[in-house]
């Protein structure tokens, strides 16, 4: 593994939250943009703290200790059993800096996920509940599923333990993308909808109010994606400078294919193209992409993210019209939708390969164990947490913007107009 | 009903781990799987109806 090569991938890294902050609070209201942009941050400050504190003992890494359980003649591997605070981290790297790149990414990744549940409770979601949820995320659920995926987990181990390819996840989009997605659902459903959003008996339009950096978030989001896909590539899957350089063109095409898949479907659909949903589309097509980002060619790539982009944009109408779930960013539609169609779409492109049904076995056990185990495991501790922590702020502060409510002062104080401004001088 | 909902995502993560411990085919455990997922949508589709129902009450 070359070490340059993965400094710079993680350094990247960060512009993928940059972009996804911007895309969420410009997707929100006015009167809430300063509040999403601290959440956004206080999200990531509070899941790298909490990473390195608890986390990243339990997420481990492939090859160092773990808690193991003995089960029908096979030995599980089931939760990394690293020291807490990362005590020992300095004398590690006598042996190597992997352990300590897999920090730096744990950190990173942790912080990703724990952003994308802010983007579907936007707008009522309390700063202090999304610090909480986002400790919870990054200390217990992100850890654990980590582990099972890159940090020589079961998961991981499917080949020595059921003869199977073991479950491929290049470029997080199962372990961040997905992993976020569930949780941006259970918020959505707990905190509810937006006051407003349905009460004339049908879904009310709310647009955003600055779809100018939604759309600059995504240019940053995509230099992320880069780095992210190549970060995780190299640390866990043994990609060479090859790949990444594939990895670095899948992730354009990617974003392109589902831009213009969105573009494309909402002109047809409603006679002009979306900006929201076109923004939509390029996220989506890069969380679909980055399933098999170093594995796949090109082609394939476009295609994978041409259905990501088209879906996206059918899957956002059906959860605010049919199933009533008020999602100001669309997060549940990118992140959980296109990463779910991303993870098996790869095992589905390598039809042709050898041993293609075992890979897509392979993938949806991965999908059974994200829907089956970690979404109830993120949904009971969330609404738990929520009568410990109120998630939804109340009636007045929904009216009035999160931004005079819990911040004390507006994003945007020259759109305010004051009397004294129309006083002669 | 959202216990039972929960109940019905574990239990279909269950039946894909056991297809994994009892099953050595991969047609056998594709079919398994498969059928641990249906019942795990099962279940999310229980907490879906039991949320639009809540939702379409507080209009």
């Amino acid at each position: 593994m070359s070490v340059n090569l993965c400094l710079m991938s993680l350094l990247l890294i960060p512009f993928a939250a940059a972009g996804l902050a911007l895309i969420q609070q410009g997707l929100g209201r006015s009167r809430s943009a300063a509040h999403s942009m601290l959440c956004s941050l206080c999200a990531s400050a509070t899941a790298a703290i909490v990473f390195v504190l608890v986390g990243s003992a339990w997420m481990g890494f492939a090859g160092g200790a773990a808690h193991r359980l003995h089960l029908a003649g096979r030995t599980i591997d089931w939760l990394g059993a690293e020291p807490f605070f990362a005590a020992g981290i300095g004398s590690s790297l006598l042996a190597g800096p992997y352990r300590a790149l897999v920090l730096a990414y744990g950190i990173f990744a942790a912080g990703l996920a724990a952003l994308i549940p802010i983007n579907s409770g936007s707008d009522r979601w309390r700063l202090s509940a999304v610090a909480a949820a986002s400790a919870l995320l990054a200390a217990g659920i992100f850890p654990l599923f980590g582990h099972w995926v890159w940090g020589g987990g079961w998961l991981a181990q499917l080949v020595p333990l059921f003869g199977l390819p073991g479950f491929s996840d290049l470029g997080g989009a199962a372990g961040i993308q997905v992993l976020g997605g569930l949780g941006a659902l259970s918020v959505a459903w707990i905190v509810g909808p937006r006051q407003g959003k349905y009460s004339e008996g049908v879904a009310a339009a709310i647009p955003g109010h600055n779809i100018v950096q939604v759309l600059f978030g995504c240019m940053l989001a995509l230099i992320g994606w880069i780095g992210l896909e190549s970060a995780t590539s190299l640390l866990f899957y043994g990609a060479g400078v090859g790949q990444i350089a594939l990895t670095l063109v899948n992730a354009m095409l990617a974003a392109s294919s589902g831009c213009l898949a969105a573009m494309l479907t909402t002109r047809l659909r409603y006679r002009k193209p979306d900006a929201s949903l076109s923004a939509n589309g390029w996220i989506a097509g890069l969380v679909a992409g980055s399933a098999g980002c170093a594995r796949l060619t090109c082609a394939e790539t476009i295609l994978i993210a041409l259905v990501a982009g088209t879906l996206v944009t059918f899957l956002v109408e059906t959860l605010e019209l049919r199933l009533l779930i008020d999602d100001p960013g669309g997060a549940i539609s990118v992140h959980l939708g296109a990463g779910l169609w991303g993870m098996l779409a790869c095992s589905l492109f390598a039809s042709g390969r050898a041993g293609w049904v075992a890979l897509l076995l392979a993938q949806l056990i991965g999908a059974a164990t994200l829907l089956g185990a970690i979404f109830p495991l993120i949904h009971i501790s969330h609404r738990l947490l929520n009568r410990l922590i109120p998630f939804r702020v109340d009636a007045d502060g929904d009216w009035q913007g999160m931004d005079i409510r819990e911040l004390g002062a507006g994003a945007y104080p020259e759109f305010v107009l004051h009397a004294d401004e129309f006083t002669p001088r | 009903m959202s216990l039972f909902g929960y109940l019905l995502m574990l239990s279909g993560w269950l039946l894909t781990l056991a297809s994994l411990f009892l099953l050595a085919g991969v047609g056998q455990r594709l079919l398994f799987v498969a059928a641990g997922l249906a019942v795990e949508l099962l279940g999310l589709g229980l907490l879906t109806y039991r949320y639009r129902a809540l939702q379409r009450e507080a209009r």
